[in-house]
């Protein structure tokens, strides 16, 4: 969760205090638990708003059958998971699909063992995995450089507590073997990411994602094309080692905002995805 | 300051505004129904405030237009610079100008040994460490764009056609007529594989963006950094890379560009026949 999210939930649950606080004076008895009833569905509320707006926001849409015009002949379907546009009488149908938003280098827990062996590995089951696609599709990185210094020091913080929480366990005699190779697996990790950036390797933050067209006389037909190679898109880039979900929601709208002009600011691009990764 | 900011502010003071006046009215002023209902209003405001953080560009058009379809922006999304070689985006009075620059790598990990597959992908980690502001690079997989050559083949067939016609109407000999009919025939037999599978191409770009209060300042500043990234990508790859100009730049932004309306028509009208016959 990130600083702004935590001001957001601070300040809603400021109501929720007062509510619970003067629950008292809401006319007593029954009363009373209605409205400490209602505090909590706007608790519950908040919390699915915050952590899985990406479930509530398509249902409402699609309960209401809202759709939403981004642009002159752009159309976001009620479900939140395409932007349909009609040229001519023929309709395309563009989607999203996440490609892990993960961060390429450093962001990553786990250094590869066998690194060399995957990058090796890649280039083919990239072009495997073109091979097996027929239809049109994008694949994106965005990428930004980051502060090579703050990066070093969040890291140099990182292993220090690291450090701290072996020295404590190493003192404790009942501690699990396994919980101290995994603090040493963790302080190695983070030495590694040091070691690269002392040897000039910049660090970097990425967002990866993949986007797809589907075409069709109608729009239920576009969608229906779109639905089936998302999924084979999925199927064809699992070799990737790449998380892939479908898009809905918010991201839809912002991914599809990126075709007219992309973030300037590494602030920027990271506000909009903090979710669905 | 952010106008999402102000968005949630005023929300969450409605509704800190209304729980106190729920709380400070005794029983006998307001009844507890009815405080009730007030709380009702305060837990939807606070929803609502938090919802902001994310779905500010919604709310206000969602409350205005109170229609199942919901305009969200009237203005099109972008337009091409007098320049030719960079799209505008103008979002609350800024500009945007996004530079396209493609990237000629034609390389195929099946033609690479070990070492080189290894070298190339750590050409490519390089490649998207570049840029120290946001940059995107995509790998596009397209539909080929057959039209003028299907329109060539239609040309043909017509004219075959017609000279068939004036064959049988001026009582040619047979052998004459025979040779147009075989003629005709070729022409239809190439026309239908021609429509019969999509060929495909990949295209490797990056696009990068830069904000501005005037379309020039948004536009060069884009061109510049577009520049640096050309330089980062020619020393990676020894490759020239080209900033996109014209009609190509739409390839990138428009969905019926990257599956073209006759190849797609004649394919779609194939589908029909074998359906229906």
């Amino acid at each position: 969760m990130d600083e702004e999210a935590i001001i957001y939930l601070t300040f809603a649950a400021i109501v929720y205090v007062l509510i619970i606080a003067n629950v008292g004076s809401f006319g007593g008895g029954i009363y009373t638990y209605i409205a400490l009833i209602l505090a909590f569905i706007g608790i519950g509320l908040t919390l699915v708003i915050n952590f899985a707006d990406f479930v509530l926001f398509p249902a409402i849409t699609g309960l209401f059958g809202i759709t939403f015009q981004p642009y002159p002949n752009y159309k976001i379907t009620k479900g939140q998971e395409a932007i349909v546009k009609n040229v001519n009488g023929l309709y395309y149908a563009t989607g999203f699909i996440t490609a892990n938003l993960f961060s390429f280098v450093f962001k990553a827990e786990r250094v590869q063992e066998n690194e060399d062996e995957k990058q090796v590995s890649a280039t083919e089951s990239w072009e495997r995995a073109l091979m097996s696609i027929n239809f049109p599709f994008k694949f994106h990185v965005i990428s930004s450089g980051l502060d090579v210094q703050r990066v070093r020091d969040d890291l140099d913080g990182k292993r220090a507590y690291q450090e701290f929480q072996l020295s404590r366990s190493m003192q404790n005699t009942n501690i699990n073997e396994s919980v101290i190779a995994e603090i040493q697996r963790k302080i190695s990790v983070i030495q590694a990411r040091i070691d690269r950036i002392s040897q000039d390797e910049k660090p970097i933050a990425t967002l990866m994602y993949v986007e797809t067209t589907a075409v069709g006389v109608s729009e239920k037909a576009a969608l229906d094309a779109l639905s089936a190679q998302i999924k084979q898109l999925q199927i064809a880039l699992s070799s990737l080692d790449v998380q892939l979900l479908r898009i809905v929601g918010r991201e839809l709208y912002t991914l599809f905002k990126f075709n007219f002009g992309l973030p300037t600011t590494y602030e920027e691009a990271a506000t909009n995805f903090d979710r669905q990764t | 300051m952010d106008k999402k900011i102000f968005v949630f502010l005023g929300l969450l003071g409605i509704s800190i505004f209304l729980l106190i006046v729920d709380i400070s009215f005794s029983n006998s002023a307001l009844a507890p129904p009815y405080k009730i209902l007030l709380l009702l209003l305060v837990v939807f405001f606070d929803v609502l405030a938090f919802s902001s953080r994310f779905y500010t560009y919604i709310m206000m058009p969602l409350i205005t237009q109170r229609k199942r379809h919901v305009v969200l922006n009237n203005e099109d999304a972008y337009w091409l610079s007098g320049s030719s070689d960079a799209i505008l985006h103008k979002e609350n009075d800024e500009f945007t100008a996004t530079v396209y620059v493609k990237i000629p790598l034609y390389r195929s990990g099946t033609e690479m040994t070990r070492e080189e597959k290894l070298e190339f992908t750590k050409q490519v980690s390089r490649l998207v460490g570049t840029s120290k502001e946001p940059a995107r690079f995509t790998s596009l997989l397209y539909v080929m764009n057959k039209d003028l050559y299907i329109q060539n083949l239609r040309d043909t067939i017509s004219s075959a056609e017609h000279r068939e016609s004036e064959l049988i109407a001026g009582n040619a000999p047979q052998n004459e007529l025979e040779r147009v009919r075989g003629q005709l025939n070729m022409w239809h037999n190439m026309l239908d594989n021609v429509g019969a599978a999509t060929s495909l191409e990949l295209m490797i770009y990056a696009s990068v963006s830069a904000k501005g209060v005037k379309e020039y300042e948004a536009i060069s500043a884009a061109q510049q950094r577009a520049r640096e990234l050309i330089s980062g990508t020619a020393s990676i790859f020894g490759v020239a890379p080209s900033i996109v100009t014209g009609d190509a730049i739409l390839k990138f932004v428009e969905p019926e560009f990257l599956i073209p309306y006759s190849t797609i028509s004649e394919q779609i009208a194939r589908n029909v026949r074998e359906q229906v016959i």
